[in-house]
Order: structure tokens, then C-alpha cells, then sequence
């Protein structure tokens, strides 16, 4: 157990220097210049543009900015940003750090239990109107693009009905669109596998056991089905981590949240390359090292699992 | 050049208001909200080089001279100067008695101080630099041979005589931003987040990133005001939403971007509380002659010209808030010239001038890209749609990264785009001698006419400004007379002010401080 | 030669089963209507468009829906209901594209990892964990930033995010099978490497392969529909939906039309490519099947 998960640790070395390497050499490819990006519109001052490319590295060779990069991440030293004149990369990103996760595990706390439940009460009305309706839902759920969704949920409650506000960060009703458009998708996708993992687990001996004991079928659902399930949806907890990051930057770039999320977006559009590299390889590091932790929980509860064989 | 006389009449009329103000000012004080886009890059005077950092460090800062609410120049931290006999030098008597945000006396020391800081190649000086490269020994200093700026002597501590290579009649009007000399022995090389060292009306206290910059009143302020306690800049970064908030009562004045242009007159209750006034901005269709041979013709840039309906651009893009463009110096900038007719739109004329030209229907045309940045978008859409149509000319839309297409606009490589040019003082010269100056950086579409610039170069030697102003509107009239571009339109500003706050001053040039402001 | 007893049989039976299980699908039923819907209308949008979906029109900015034009007009005066029909055409282009891309690259290296191991293994599979390591939307925005706007960069972009998951699958199927007798039998009998891959396991890789790609055509519709919204996509004067809901957004308050009706188009889409995907799954797919 100890060795697997440390030999799992060692193989994310060089995964993440790949995601290094690769976003430098993306920012380097990336057509537009960071430093007449961060000159107005009115500063075409061809000295000044010198001082500026020294004094952020950019005229040494390739191969020493990279190592140099890679020197400065080690101790911490993530550069300057381009768009917050002399500003350091890790002071932007420090103040949106939090932002995301908070943003992403809420979503996950509500979307859990209700994909668990709508999931399950799929699986036990099988075939019925129930359980087609519940799936067409959840078909919609996982099909609607969260800034498609966001135009309808903007328009009728924030316009229309005026119960919060169109956008903004900081208050309780400024985050509830956002968390919805989150959970939607993330409670559809688990509702999904809880249904299918259900209706494999109803079918065990151990189910019949447990109702030819005369249990009665809600303790039969809720207390044995359920649990079964458990073990299989903590597995794709770091898939669906994956897609909440991922659904982040979309909704905090609708709803002017200050999170990493939109920094990233925003911060590629500037060819901020300091800002971008930092945030993609924090999420990098973050949904690998989700990943692990899901993967040795997983081990940890179901001792048949062959640790290392979980590739495919 | 002595601009006294006319400065006591303004002084006069400053110390009314303030009277005014102070009789007002007797209800309870409060702090003024009002919204920025995003962070500002910098809040210090050195590095200060983009527009949302100007609003705030405007408020705090500032130089020789400043801008009324008519848009004219006045005194400010200078009280007069004279203009060397030889053209080529001022001696500035500086303002007594007034005290920088750290409690020090605001002395010529703290002129040469931030020019030499402005060179220096550590600090990576920003906007206000470029309006010192005429100063005796400006280049030493850029160039880091020594920290001393030779041409910029101190007399006393309120006479600073400055030497410069040639004549540069404006120089006393540049929007320069004074700080003081002993900020960073005070509070290190951060000392922009830690203290104030202006001497302007608000006094910096905190910015929190992504949310709001903080100012506070300068209670001992030389001039007028202020009456608020302080002003806080919230960082909204939709304007929808500062709209919203301004409606909600969470903001008292609102700067409008726009895409909420359409809401605000959309809307009678916002419209009421709207003010509009046209911004000192230049907007121009670049045709470069190296790049496309046929625009070499002048027929078929007029035909360019005369294809597009200016009036339909301003009521379908700019919701009406817009008027045309006639030459390339706006209304409320010294050297405008009223008489100059706008372009009209004559789908008929244009044609017939194509044909002219040697290509009747756009036949012959090679292709082109009109080139723009997506906030443009629908601007470009629309000239490639009309040129399409009009003309038959093969016209591609092309949308680019901002940074990208400054550079290769500044090095003459994109053939045709329209652009912008905002004036960062109120005088035509900054508009003709930059945008269409044949040796400036930002001629970005390399016309270049040398009756122009032999205009454009009597003009800076100048000092009298009617005089001035006739060389202006020549030369405009040959760039128009050419169809060297094709002005287009002016933008009104927008700004939204609560029927709580009074003495908010819109001017061409964006707001003016704050210190004017009274609430209820 | 013709030892492949395994693929016949099944198929047969498959075929007969399937459009009956099909029918008997209501929501497969459903999401074949709707994609059908699409389908037609992607491929005569230029018929069936009452506008020409460039015409700019000053004159009539920001119609609402209703009057000459069905579903109103943009800020500039262009016709949303044509625009929306084009939009279909550039979607499904796109989503055709990345899929054709993908499934070439995903099953050919797949095969390769999965048959014949070794070194190729290790390259394509550690390529495949660098990909999986990023988010894949921040990968696929970085690889739109670096090749410029346009139709081409999405669809590589989508391309590079999308068949990592291809190669896997057929990967691990591959692998399964490859310990099959049939197999065994194929190589005791001197067939060729090539031979084996194309003639024995591909047939019988190919079913989930074909769910894996169904499921995933409505995804990568959204994922291109994002870039565009992001402002990387297509770029104008093309339409697209992404980018429509974009400016509908920005204009929803005093003009929601553009962004609703475009937004629907949308959702409906994907929910018909989804609903028809699943099932697809349910009919194909050994393991759910007998449920």
C-alpha cells in the first residue's frame, strides 16, 4: 500500500514536467506578445519595450528561460505577470486560490447525494415513466453547455423574477446560479452511474439474501444497495472533479468570479504566460493528486483491487 | 509665453465654487462609489501607463498644470512659467505652500526627482516618459550612464527651470504626475502600496486586488474640496453589473462601457440620471499604401471613404451616442476646426470613382483583410459589409489578439484597419503629431505627406496659440483633402451620477478628481 | 484462414435484435428524431435559411422575434433564424471532423499499444497520461491559443483532447481479446501482424468502440460550442452557436431572444446526439445490455 503510493507519487514527476514543458513551449508558440500586450496602446517607446523584455527575462535564449522557469517554481517563484505590471504571479493566483475548490466541492457536495438519489430511485422503478423521465432529466442535465443553461437561469430568475442578482462575487445569492449550473451536470452524470451500479447490485445473491430475511425493501435499498454503490462512485469522484474544474472556468468567466478559473481564461487571452503556466500546473497537480488520493481510497476499501492494474 | 492673466480669471472663479461647496458641505460626509473595469495595473506615478490606472492615480497626483471642466488647461502645482527666449526651455515658480501626502513640502526637488525616476532604466517608466525625450541629457539617464538629469535645474525650492534639445511649446501642459522625493527612503521599494506620495485631493489607502482601491480625503488639499471623505473604486468587471449596482444604490457613479450604452438609454429612469459627453478620441480607417497598391490612388480611397453610411453606423453600432468625425481632431481639443464637413455616404459617387480609378465593380481588386480586435467586431463587419456591397471590393474580416496587432500596427504591417487614438492632453497637436506625423512611432498606416510635416514641425516651435491652431487645421485639411483616412466617428462617454451626488465633472478627458463632490 | 467464428453469428443476431430494441426505446426513439431534425437542417441550412445569414441591416437591429423575421435579429440587423440554421451546419462539421480524427488515431494507436506492446506501448501510453493530466478544456484552449482562431484549430484542438480516450479503450479491448483462442489461432497460422488487426480484431472491437463514439459526438459538440463562446473558436462572419449565446449574454437583458433561441438549438442538439448515444450503448454494450 505504502510502496504503491509512493511509487504512484514518483510517477507524477514526469507527467508534470511534461505539463511544464508543454505549457512553456505553448506559451512561447502562442501568437501575440506579452510585453506590447502589457504597453498601451500608446507606449510603441522601442527603448522602453527593451528595458521591459530584459527586465522580465524574455531576451535570454529559450532553454535558459525555461530552466530558470523550472529553478523558480522549485523554490516557490512562480515569475511577475505580464498584465499586473511587476505584480508576482503567486500574489495574483493567491487571491482566486481558494475560489475554484470552494466553488467546485460545493457543487460536489449537493450534486452527490442528489445523483445518489435520483439515481437510485431510477434504478428501483426500472422501465417505469419514473424511471424514463428521471432519465430523459438527466440526459438534459448532462447535455446542456453550462453557458447555454446560464442564459436561461440568468434570464428567468436574476431578469425576470429578480430573486438574485445577473452577476458579481461575494454574497450568498451571487453564488447560487453559479453552484446550480455546476451541480446540474455533476448531479446528472453521478444520477447516471448510480443507476446503472444499482441495478448491477440489486441483482447480487446478497440483495436476495437480504430480502429473503423478510427485511423490508426500503432498509434492503437504502441501507445495502446503497452502500454497494458507494465503493464503485468514489472511483469517478476524480473524473468528476475533472469536469468541475473544468466547469469553473466557464461559469466564473460568466459570472465575473475572481477564481482561478477565469484568471486562466483571462490570463491566456493577455498572454499573461507567468499567470497561465502557474494555474494550469496547479489544476494539474490538483487533479492528479486527487486522483491518487481517490485511487488509494479505493484500494483501501476494496482489498480485491490489484493495485497498479486500474489503467484502462 | 505667459499664461498668468488668464489664469487669476479661473483662479477667481475655482475660489467661488469652492465657497459654494463649503456652504453645501455643511451635511454629513461620506465616500463616493464608483466602478473600474478590472485591477489597475499599477497604482504609482512611474510605471502608470493604461487608462484604468490614470483614474485612479489622477485623483492623487499631479503636475504642472491640469484641465478644467470646459477641458482648458489651468495651473495647478505650477502657478505660472515663462518660456526661455531661444524656444528652448521653461522656468516653472512653482506652487508654495504646499504639502505631499507624506507632510513634506512639494518642492522642485520632487520635479527633477520624478523625471529622473521616469528615465531611469531600473524603474521601467511608463506613459508620462516619452514626454521628457526632449529634456538636455534625457537620453544619458535612459540609457543608465548616469541617474542625474542634466537639463532640469533647480533653482530654489519653487523654481525649476527645464532645458530641451528643440522647442516643444506644450511641454508645460503634459500630464505629468509629481511625487515625492522621499517615498522610497520612507516606505522601501513597495512604497506605492504602503503610503501616498502625491499631493492631489485623495490620498491612496488600500488596494485589495479584485475588489476595490480605497482613497481617502487630503484634508490638507491646496485647492478646492474635498468635501467626501474618500472615494472607492470598486472593481466591477462587467459593466451590467455596475449598472446594477448603480440601480441597487451600491454605486453612486457609474463609468459605462459600452455594451451597457444600450441598457442605460434603453431605459428612461437611467437615461434621466445619465450624463454625455463626447470623448477626446480620434477614430479612423487606416489604408496603408505600401501594403495595398490600389489605396496609392486617392479616388479609391475616397471611394473607401464615401461607402459607408456614418449616420447608420451611429444609430445601429452606438445606440445614437455617437456623432461623425469630420477631420481628425475632436470637439473640446484646442485646434478644432468647426467649419470641416463630415464624409458623406455616396454609394453612387464611390462607385463611379472606382470605376475611375480602373477598377469599375471592385474588378481587379486583389483581396484584403480589414483587421481589428474583437471589441471591434461588429465595426469591421460592418466596413467589410458595406465595402463588399458598395464597392464589390474583396473584403475579409479578420479579428486578432490586441497585443499583437499594436505591434504589427506600429510597425506599419497591417494594411487596413479601423483604430483609435485618445488624446492624453487637450491640445490638437497630440492627435496630428502622433497619429499622422509621418516620423511618429504611431503612424501606423504610413501616410506620410511632407507639406504636413513641415506643418506639423512649425507648429511645436509655436508658442502662440491662435497662431497655432491656424497651422493645425491646415495641415488637417491636407490630410482630409487627400484622403489620407477616413475620420469616422466620435463616441459619447456616458456616465451614470446618482441624484444624491453633485459636482461630478465628465470632460472629454474622462472624469476630473473627485474633489468637486458633494452628497447628500 | 477463415477461423473467425466468433464475429459472424453475433452480428447476425445483432442486427435482427437491434431495430426491434431500438423501436422499442422510447428515448433512443426520441433522440433519433431529434438528431435526424439536426441533420437535415445542417445539411440544407443554405436552403432553408429565409436570410442571407451575413446580411447586415443596420436599419434593423435587434428585431424581436415575430414580424418579418421568426426569430428576431442580432445587434447587426442579421437574421437569427437563418444564422441558427448555419450554426447547425457548423457544429455538426466540426463534430464529423473530430470524430473521423479520432477515432483514425485513437483505434490505429490503440491497436498498436494494445497488440503489439513493448516500446510503442510505453510512447503512446505515456502520451496518453501527459494528455489525461491536463484538464482537458485548459488543454484545449491552450492548443486554440497557440494555432490561432478558426475552424481548423478546433478541430484539432478537439482532436488532441479527444483521442487519448479512444486509444485507451481500444487499447484495453485489444488486450482482452488478444489472449482469445481465435487469435492464438490466427498467429499459430503465420498470419500477418496487419492482417490480424484489420481482419480479426477490429470487427470485434468495433461495436463499443462505435457506443464510445455516439456517446461522445454531443460532448464534442459542446466542447466546440464552448471555445467558440470563449471567443477561440470559428470565427465570424461564420456563425456559430457558441459565439451567438456569447453576445446574446452580453445583450440578454434588453435583447434575450439571440441568447435563448440560440441557447435551445443548442441544448436540443446535444440532448438528441445523447439520448440516440445511449441508446446505442444500451443495444451495443455487452455489459448493460441483458439488464
Amino acid at each position: 500500500m505504502l510502496r504503491y503510493g509512493v511509487r504512484r507519487l514518483l510517477g507524477l514527476i514526469p507527467v508534470l514536467l511534461a505539463a511544464v514543458i508543454l505549457t512553456f513551449l505553448a506559451n512561447q508558440a502562442v501568437p501575440g506578445d506579452p510585453i506590447t500586450g502589457l504597453l498601451s496602446d500608446q507606449s510603441g517607446d522601442a527603448a522602453l519595450e527593451a528595458r521591459l523584455r530584459a527586465a522580465y527575462g524574455l531576451d535570454r535564449p529559450l532553454w535558459q528561460q525555461f530552466v530558470d522557469y523550472i529553478l523558480g517554481v522549485l523554490q516557490g517563484d512562480f515569475g511577475l505577470s505580464f498584465r499586473f505590471a511587476q505584480m508576482p504571479v503567486i500574489d495574483i493566483i493567491g487571491e482566486g486560490l481558494l475560489i475554484s475548490p470552494v466553488l467546485a466541492l460545493s457543487a460536489l457536495a449537493i450534486a452527490f447525494p442528489l445523483g445518489m438519489l435520483l439515481g437510485t430511485i431510477a434504478a428501483i422503478r426500472q422501465n417505469s415513466w419514473v424511471d424514463t423521465s428521471i432519465i430523459l432529466v438527466l440526459v438534459a442535465g448532462i447535455s446542456v453547455p453550462n453557458f447555454a443553461l446560464a442564459s436561461f437561469l440568468v434570464y428567468i430568475f436574476a431578469l425576470q423574477l429578480d430573486w438574485v442578482p445577473v452577476a458579481g462575487w461575494g454574497s450568498f445569492s451571487q453564488a447560487i446560479i453559479p453552484i446550480t449550473l455546476l451541480v446540474v451536470p455533476t448531479s446528472a452524470y453521478i444520477a447516471r452511474l448510480n443507476r446503472t451500479y444499482m441495478l448491477e447490485v440489486l441483482r447480487t445473491d446478497y440483495i436476495r439474501t437480504a430480502r429473503a430475511k423478510g427485511l423490508r425493501e426500503k432498509i434492503v435499498i437504502w441501507r445495502h444497495a446503497v452502500r454497494n454503490t458507494l465503493v464503485p462512485l468514489l472511483t469517478t469522484v476524480g473524473i468528476i472533479l475533472g469536469g468541475l474544474l473544468s466547469g469553473t472556468f466557464v461559469v466564473e468567466t460568466i459570472f465575473n468570479i475572481p477564481g482561478l478559473g477565469s484568471l486562466a481564461i483571462q490570463a491566456i487571452f493577455a498572454r499573461d504566460y507567468p499567470v497561465t503556466m502557474a494555474i494550469v500546473l496547479l489544476f494539474t497537480v490538483f487533479y492528479a493528486g486527487i486522483n491518487l488520493i481517490v485511487d488509494l481510497l479505493y484500494s483501501a476499501i476494496d482489498p480485491r483491487i490489484r493495485l497498479g492494474d486500474r489503467a484502462a | 509665453m505667459k499664461m498668468s492673466n488668464r489664469i487669476s480669471g479661473l483662479r477667481a472663479g475655482s475660489a467661488l465654487v469652492t465657497v459654494l461647496v463649503l456652504a453645501a458641505g455643511a451635511a454629513q460626509a461620506q465616500t463616493l462609489r464608483t466602478n473600474i473595469n478590472a485591477d489597475p495595473a499599477m497604482v504609482d506615478p512611474i510605471t502608470y501607463s493604461e487608462l484604468i490606472a490614470g483614474d485612479v492615480i489622477g485623483n492623487i497626483y499631479e503636475g504642472f498644470t491640469a484641465i478644467n471642466e470646459a477641458g482648458d488647461v489651468i495651473p495647478a502645482l505650477a502657478e505660472s512659467w515663462d518660456a526661455h527666449d531661444d524656444n528652448m526651455g521653461f522656468t516653472f515658480y512653482l506652487r508654495p505652500g504646499v504639502t505631499t501626502h507624506l507632510g513634506n513640502e512639494f518642492t522642485a526637488d520632487d520635479v527633477k526627482y520624478t523625471f529622473e525616476a521616469l528615465l531611469n532604466p531600473d524603474n521601467q517608466g511608463g506613459l508620462n516618459a516619452r514626454y521628457l525625450s526632449t529634456i538636455v541629457g534625457a537620453q544619458a539617464v535612459t540609457a543608465g550612464e548616469t541617474t542625474d538629469l542634466e537639463g532640469v535645474t533647480v533653482i530654489d525650492p519653487h523654481t525649476v527651470e527645464v532645458r530641451l534639445t528643440e522647442p516643444d511649446v506644450l511641454f508645460p501642459i503634459y500630464p505629468f504626475y509629481f511625487m515625492d522625493d522621499a517615498a522610497v527612503e520612507t516606505a522601501g521599494d513597495e512604497w506605492y502600496l504602503q503610503t501616498s506620495a502625491g499631493t492631489g485631493p485623495f490620498v491612496f489607502e488600500t488596494w485589495d486586488r479584485g475588489q476595490r482601491v480605497l482613497l481617502s480625503a487630503n484634508e490638507n488639499y491646496w485647492g478646492e474640496g474635498p468635501s467626501i471623505d474618500g472615494v472607492e473604486f470598486l472593481i466591477v468587471p462587467s459593466g451590467d453589473t455596475a449598472v446594477s449596482m448603480f440601480d441597487a444604490g451600491e454605486l453612486d457613479v457609474v463609468y459605462a462601457d459600452n455594451p451597457s450604452i444600450r441598457r442605460i438609454l434603453q431605459t428612461p429612469e437611467l437615461a434621466e440620471q445619465s450624463l454625455q459627453v463626447p470623448a477626446a478620441q480620434i477614430r479612423y480607417l487606416g489604408m496603408n499604401q505600401n501594403l495595398y497598391e490600389p489605396f496609392q490612388d486617392a479616388r479609391v480611397r475616397e471611394a473607401v471613404c464615401i461607402a459607408f453610411d456614418r449616420q447608420a453606423m451611429i444609430d445601429g453600432l452606438y445606440e445614437g451616442a455617437a456623432f461623425p468625425l469630420a477631420g481628425q481632431v475632436t470637439p473640446g481639443v484646442a485646434g478644432f476646426n468647426a467649419n470641416l464637413e463630415p464624409m458623406p455616404y455616396d454609394p453612387d459617387r464611390a462607385q463611379a470613382l472606382l470605376a475611375e480609378a480602373g477598377y469599375p465593380g471592385g474588378e481587379g481588386l486583389p483581396p484584403i483583410n480589414i483587421t481589428s480586435t474583437e471589441p471591434n467586431r461588429n465595426d469591421i463587419l460592418y466596413f467589410a459589409s458595406q465595402l463588399q456591397q458598395v464597392l464589390g471590393m474583396p473584403v475579409e474580416v479578420e479579428i486578432v489578439e490586441r497585443g499583437s496587432h499594436i505591434r504589427n500596427m506600429n510597425a506599419g504591417e497591417v494594411a487596413f484597419f479601423p483604430w483609435g487614438w485618445s488624446a492624453g492632453y487637450p491640445d490638437g497637436l497630440y492627435f496630428l503629431s502622433q497619429v499622422w506625423y509621418g516620423p511618429s512611432p504611431y503612424n501606423r498606416s504610413r501616410w506620410q505627406n511632407d507639406e504636413f510635416d513641415a506643418l506639423i514641425d512649425q507648429a511645436r516651435a509655436t508658442a502662440d496659440n491662435d497662431a497655432r491652431y491656424g497651422l493645425y487645421n491646415q495641415a488637417e485639411e491636407i490630410l482630409i483633402g487627400e484622403y489620407g483616412t477616413c475620420p469616422t466617428t466620435v463616441r459619447m462617454q456616458l456616465a451614470l451620477v446618482s441624484p444624491d451626488v453633485e459636482g461630478v465633472r465628465l470632460t472629454p478627458f474622462r472624469f476630473l478628481p473627485f474633489n468637486s463632490v458633494t452628497m447628500n | 484462414m477463415r477461423q473467425v467464428p466468433v464475429i459472424g453469428p453475433i452480428r447476425r443476431g445483432l442486427q435482427s435484435d437491434f431495430a426491434l430494441r431500438f423501436r422499442r426505446s422510447r428515448n433512443a426513439m426520441i433522440g433519433s428524431v431529434l438528431v435526424s431534425i439536426v441533420l437535415v437542417v445542417a445539411i440544407f441550412a443554405p436552403w432553408l435559411a429565409p436570410y442571407d445569414y451575413e446580411q447586415i441591416n443596420m436599419l434593423a437591429i435587434w428585431r424581436p422575434p415575430g414580424g418579418e423575421h421568426l426569430l428576431g435579429t442580432d445587434a447587426l440587423g442579421r437574421d437569427v433564424f437563418s444564422r441558427i440554421l448555419i450554426g447547425a451546419r457548423v457544429s455538426l462539421t466540426v463534430a464529423g471532423s473530430v470524430l473521423a480524427i479520432t477515432l483514425t488515431i485513437g483505434v490505429t494507436l490503440g491497436m498498436i499499444a494494445g497488440y503489439f506492446g513493448g516500446w510503442a506501448e510505453t510512447i503512446i501510453m505515456r502520451t496518453v497520461d501527459i494528455i489525461f493530466a491536463f484538464p482537458e478544456l485548459i488543454l484545449a484552449i491552450l492548443v486554440a491559443a497557440v494555432l490561432g482562431t478558426g475552424t481548423t484549430t478546433v478541430i484539432i484542438a478537439l482532436s488532441l483532447v479527444w483521442w487519448p480516450g479512444i486509444a485507451r479503450l481500444t487499447r484495453s479491448l485489444v488486450l482482452s481479446l488478444r489472449e482469445e483462442m481465435f487469435v492464438d489461432a490466427a498467429i499459430a497460422s503465420g498470419t500477418r501482424s496487419w492482417r490480424i488487426l484489420l481482419r480479426h480484431l477490429l470487427p470485434n472491437i468495433a461495436s463499443p468502440i462505435i457506443v464510445r463514439a455516439s456517446v461522445g459526438v454531443g460532448f464534442i459538440i459542446m466542447a466546440e460550442a464552448t471555445l467558440s463562446f470563449l471567443g477561440i473558436g470559428v470565427q465570424e462572419p461564420t456563425p456559430t452557436w457558441g459565439g451567438m449565446i456569447r453576445d446574446g449574454l452580453a445583450a440578454l437583458r434588453t435583447d434575450p431572444h439571440l441568447a435563448l433561441f440560440t441557447s435551445l438549438a443548442l441544448a436540443i442538439t446535444i440532448i438528441g446526439f445523447n439520448l440516440l448515444g445511449d441508446g446505442l450503448r444500451d443495444l451495443l454494450d455487452p455489459k448493460v445490455r441483458d439488464r
